[in-house]
């Protein structure tokens, strides 16, 4: 809105600029200079750091400035599976947080309504995760799911897992812990889109003979797309940059790593940085080409 | 599915309905029978269970106790998507995410209607709407948005239609215009409507039959003409139109008449319009039916005359007058008098008195209360 | 820009060539190009523009000292008592603020190589990483050169073993620490459970089909690969012997253990956890955290061994950054973990091999059963099977450590 109002200004028929744009200028002020000092300086940089090539002196960590595209192609090519691996997690996590969260959020939203206490306490059962660190959490997950663990040892015996095979290092526990830790950011915004669902709709859907099931299919679910969209992307966006869950020292193994963890490992490991600048703008233009895509399929243009 | 794609009405019978909320019953013991292709509506103010029994209807509330059946069929148990019943709602209820064209063709998606698209195109033009068809309802008037939710309901030719309160949201021009719709498709397809609203003209100019509903409870029903001339309770007397009650112990009674004595003056009305014949009485007549004298007429048996009395107060309502004048003893007594041209009749403060036929008094069953004086 | 090059005279000019290059080119873009030069992330302001030079020393009006090191490597840590730390304030009347931020060496350096490179505080006075480390820093040029004259006792007691490094001959610019043996660690009675063994003896027994998914590697390259090259018959102290196609077999060889699924993880510090919650059972890994595991547990459930084909060894050492202004009072520290009474008070503690000698002659007077701990006090014998990874070129450590990360990132 700022942005219209701010050209409105400056293309107006008087030559000076009108108090609107000067108001809306003063406004945008802080939020551009914020933009411009801690998005934009470091991105630029980012890209610049991405083409740098190593030194001739062969120093570790040592790099000089060019235009070395192909640190591009070497990221991908080499770090091929880990990106496939991130999307692949990503998309099965959100999935997962979305049918997790999707009956939480209807029962809050809409079941709870007329309890305002029990919505509020279901409410902050749903934040509550917050209140402990993201690593304790994923800690106490490595911790109940240990090889030697009851729970473990329970599903070996009841031939989930065979005796030789342990829940932390697979793929199984990363997935399960990124749905766990992005729940929250997928109930929250359901949750708001379905709190706000007017429930005559449904019953006026009842009324012109749709079962439950339909009624859910055709009036409510369409209805809260908005907070569905926004969940999944809230879900979907971190999670495929998330290097905690699939980290070694966490729920992940030899085989789990991300591209956060790769990003992770060339930036502080090897001091990589072209590459590791490479695979984090890669990263970047996915999501948004992705997000872009999906947000288009889905018909909420508005949300971007 | 379980109905039939039915052309003409079906009636509807409630048996003993009773409901209860957590802390009030809203409907006590509940009988009623609409026959096929009435249009029935169901008066009362708000609060006074008359949605409630609309939803039981529908079947989106379930009755704590008594049966409802449609076309002699017990649909008690029936879920709402089952009944052959079709509501209108008081907010529309119209789907925001789809075209006004899905939204009439829903139903008859959802029972695999053949051709929904042509028939619901059709349902639009009757409501005159077939040119916004591709547009969200969001995008359309609150009478526009009315009509859709008519045509929705109607395209399913339900045995029954349920209409909650759905002029309530339009400007008057516009409800007086959906009123005489309304009635005009009713009579075209010959459906059975059952029509809530708290509107007594609403109600009087559309329906063939009307019960006013009070408390949880039907206090009378009948046509409208009938229930306007010979209220008998004080809740139906004030509710429905205006009234003047006068209360008094009865003094005489013939083979015609009773009278009551009231501060000293009879008043009189027909047995055969009166609820009760002893005791304490209460006696009402319409303000329409009064007439005020400047001068102390002299007037047959056949007239109640009470006053003098001071006008207090002048209303021009355009088509007639509203006097209200204060009879010392009998509290302020409403007259309107037809506009005929030369108005004020009388000036304010002056000193009058006011007659009626004897046939045109009424007497009520009941006795009226503090609370309904202020619904009249 | 003294330090930090290849021995080889015609290396030495290639890369002295390469380097008055690198310095114009630079020079022109930052006459030229301020605005990149400014927007260049942080890090690799890493570039150094010229020979760094000492900060001034102010110990003698500042009696505090800031120090970096590992978790589990000081006296009295447990209860937070440090009786040997407290006793060198009491007597030296300088303040040490004792920071335990060294978790790994790569991440650490990460944080700290900004301002080394530039010479200025980087917020610690001394500090202890591993010696492949403290090469790098060497060669860069960071480190300062200490008085020995501050430090009779490092003098006196330094085992001779720990002089004559290439880059430090006098082993003035970095002072030994603790030693650390790379072998393997096991669970007694689960590895006995699982194989029928009572200990492993080679890498070999580490590869068993019984361990299948109950082996747990350290992420320090030096060692697991180290050991790895040493049970394939590599001398990792020669250039000859340990080349780059050697490494990548060796590194080959772990990555197809990890497909297996014979190797259960591969990680830092935290490999500690995976032994205590019985997620494995034996671990290539270091002898001192065997004892303090051990600690922890309560029991002696953990065995260290070193294999038939040999051990690893490395140093984490005192070093001194350019930008420190407390070197006085970092050779006063030095000078005191170096006499022997301190030394083995400290051993006797965190259990790692002693770079002092005459330690081993305190500790008998104290606690002779941990005296005769050759992982404490190696005997001549011992540290024979016992090899450093030899030291590598810029290149070479860039793509040593590339392969190894790719194994650990399932690459």
């Amino acid at each position: 809105m700022a942005f219209v109002a701010l050209g409105q200004g400056s293309s107006g028929k008087t030559a000076a600029p009108t108090k609107a744009s000067k108001v809306a200028f003063i406004l945008l002020a802080p939020g551009m200079i914020y933009l411009g000092l801690f998005f934009l300086t470091p991105l630029v940089s980012l890209v610049i750091t991405s083409l740098k090539t190593a030194s001739f002196t062969g120093e570790i960590g040592m790099y000089d400035y060019a235009f070395q595209v192909s640190n591009y192609g070497y990221a991908l090519e080499t770090y091929f599976p880990q990106i496939a691996r991130s999307f692949v997690y990503a998309i099965i996590a959100t999935l997962a947080a979305l049918l997790i969260s999707y009956p939480i959020a209807y029962f809050i939203g809409v079941k709870a309504r007329s309890k305002p206490m029990l919505q509020a306490f279901l409410l902050t059962l749903v934040i509550a995760p917050f209140f402990i660190s993201f690593l304790l959490r994923t800690f106490a997950w490595k911790q109940i799911f240990s090889n030697e663990s009851p729970a473990t040892q329970f599903l070996q015996s009841i031939g989930v897992l065979a005796p030789d095979q342990y829940v932390i290092g697979s793929s199984f526990a990363v997935i399960a812990g990124l749905t766990y830790n992005f729940i929250p950011f997928m109930t929250l915004p359901i949750y708001t889109s379905l709190e706000r669902l007017d429930t005559r709709l449904v019953e006026a859907g009842s009324d012109l003979y749709a079962t439950p099931a339909q009624t859910f299919w055709k009036v409510t679910f369409p209805l809260s797309l908005p907070g569905v969209i926004s969940g999944t992307l809230l879900t979907f966006i971190p999670i495929s940059g998330d290097y905690i869950s699939a980290s070694r020292d966490f729920l992940g193994g030899s085989d789990t790593a991300m591209i956060g963890n790769v990003v992770e490992a060339n930036f502080f490991r090897i001091q990589d940085y072209p590459t590791a600048s490479a695979l984090s703008v890669m990263l970047m233009a996915a999501i948004v080409v992705l997000v872009s895509v999906y947000v288009r399929k889905s018909g909420t243009e508005e949300l971007l | 599915m379980a109905t039939d794609f039915v052309a003409r009405g079906q009636d509807l019978e409630l048996v003993g309905i009773r409901k209860e909320f957590p802390g009030f019953t809203a409907i006590e013991n509940l009988d009623l029978k609409i026959p096929a292709g009435e249009f029935f509506a169901l008066l009362g103010p708000s609060g006074c269970g008359k949605t409630t029994t609309l939803r039981i209807v529908a079947g989106l509330d379930e009755a704590t106790s008594g049966k409802v059946l449609i076309g002699g069929k017990d649909v008690t148990s029936t879920k709402p998507h089952d009944r052959p019943v079709n509501t209108v709602f008081q907010s529309y209820a119209l789907f925001p995410h789809m075209t006004v064209l899905e939204n009439v063709a829903f139903g008859l998606r959802q029972r695999k209607v053949a051709d929904p698209l042509a028939k619901a195109t059709e349902a639009l033009q009757l409501v005159e709407l077939e040119h916004l068809a591709l547009r969200k309802p969001q995008q359309l008037s609150g009478g526009q948005q009315q009509r859709v939710a008519l045509a929705r309901a109607l395209v399913n030719r339900p045995a029954l239609l349920l209409l909650d309160e759905p002029l309530g949201a339009l400007d008057l021009k516009l409800r007086r215009q959906m009123q005489v719709e309304l009635k005009a498709i009713q009579m075209e397809v010959g459906l059975t409507f059952l029509h809530v609203t708290h509107d007594q003209e609403e109600a009087m100019d559309m329906a063939d039959t009307v019960a006013v509903m009070n408390k949880g409870q039907i206090e009378q029903m009948g046509a409208p003409e009938a229930l306007y001339d010979r209220p008998k309770t004080a809740f139906v007397a004030r509710f429905l139109g205006q009234s003047n009650i006068f209360v008094g112990d009865v003094v005489e009674e013939n083979a015609n008449s009773i009278s009551i004595s009231c501060n000293g003056q009879k008043i009189a009305a027909p047995k055969s319009r009166s609820e009760k014949h002893t005791g304490r009485v209460a006696l009402g007549v319409r303000p329409e039916k009064a007439t005020f004298h400047e001068d102390k007429p002299d007037l047959d048996s056949n007239h109640n005359l009470v006053g003098p009395g001071e006008i207090i107060d002048i209303r021009f309502t355009g088509v007639s007058n509203q006097y209200l004048i204060d009879v010392p003893g009998f509290g302020d007594i409403t007259v309107f008098a037809q506009n005929v041209g030369k108005s004020p009749v009388v000036e304010l403060g002056a000193q009058v008195w006011v007659s009626w036929k004897v046939e045109h008094a009424f007497g009520l069953s009941d006795l009226p209360l503090k609370a309904d004086n202020d619904e009249a | 820009m003294k330090e930090g090059l290849p021995q080889d005279p015609m290396m030495r000019q290639l890369v002295q060539m390469a380097r008055g290059k690198m310095l114009s080119r630079r020079a022109t873009l930052l006459g030229l190009g301020g605005t990149a030069a400014v927007m260049s992330l942080a890090s690799c302001a890493a570039d150094t523009q010229g020979a760094l030079t000492p900060a001034e020393d102010l110990s003698d009006s500042e009696k505090v000292l800031v120090w970096h090191n590992w978790p589990l490597y000081m006296d009295g840590e447990d209860d937070a008592s440090y009786p040997t730390l407290n006793r060198f304030m009491e007597q030296s009347g300088i303040t040490v603020e004792y920071m335990m931020e060294i978790d790994d060496n790569d991440t650490w350096y990460a944080k700290v190589k900004d301002q080394l490179a530039l010479g200025t505080d980087p917020g610690f006075d001394v500090a202890c990483p591993t010696n492949w480390l403290v090469n790098r820093m060497i060669g860069l040029g960071y480190l300062q050169t200490l008085d020995n004259a501050n430090m009779p006792n490092k003098v006196a007691n330094l085992a001779p073993a720990y002089l004559g490094d290439a880059n430090d001959p006098e082993r003035t610019l970095s002072v030994p620490y603790q030693g650390i043996i790379g072998g393997i660690v096991y669970n007694k009675k689960m590895y006995k459970e699982a194989t029928g063994k009572d200990a492993p003896t080679s890498l070999a027994d580490v590869w068993a089909p019984e361990l299948k998914g109950r082996v747990g590697l350290i992420s320090e390259m030096r060692d697991s690969v180290g050991l790895t090259l040493l049970s394939q018959g590599i001398d990792i102290t020669s250039d000859e012997s340990l080349t780059e196609d050697a490494f990548n077999a060796a590194v080959e060889f772990i990555a197809a253990q990890v497909s297996s699924g014979q190797i259960f993880n591969i990680k830092g510090n935290s490999y500690g956890e995976d032994l205590t919650n019985g997620n494995i059972i034996v671990a290539l890994a270091w002898s001192g955290d065997t004892t303090i595991l051990n600690a922890e547990v309560g029991e002696e459930r953990f065995g260290f061994v070193v294999p038939d084909t040999g051990s690893t060894i490395s140093s984490d050492s005192f070093v001194v950054p350019m930008g420190s202004a407390h070197k006085k009072n970092a050779e006063a520290l030095i000078n005191y973990y170096y006499d022997p009474v301190n030394a083995a008070e400290l051993a006797a503690y965190v259990n790692y091999v002693t770079p002092v000698v005459g330690a081993k002659e305190e500790m008998l007077k104290t606690d002779p059963a941990l005296a005769e701990n050759p992982l404490i006090f190696p005997s001549e014998e011992f540290l024979s099977n016992v090899f450093a990874f030899r030291a590598l070129t810029g290149q070479e450590e860039q793509r040593f450590a590339t392969a190894w990360q790719n194994v650990l990132l399932g690459a």
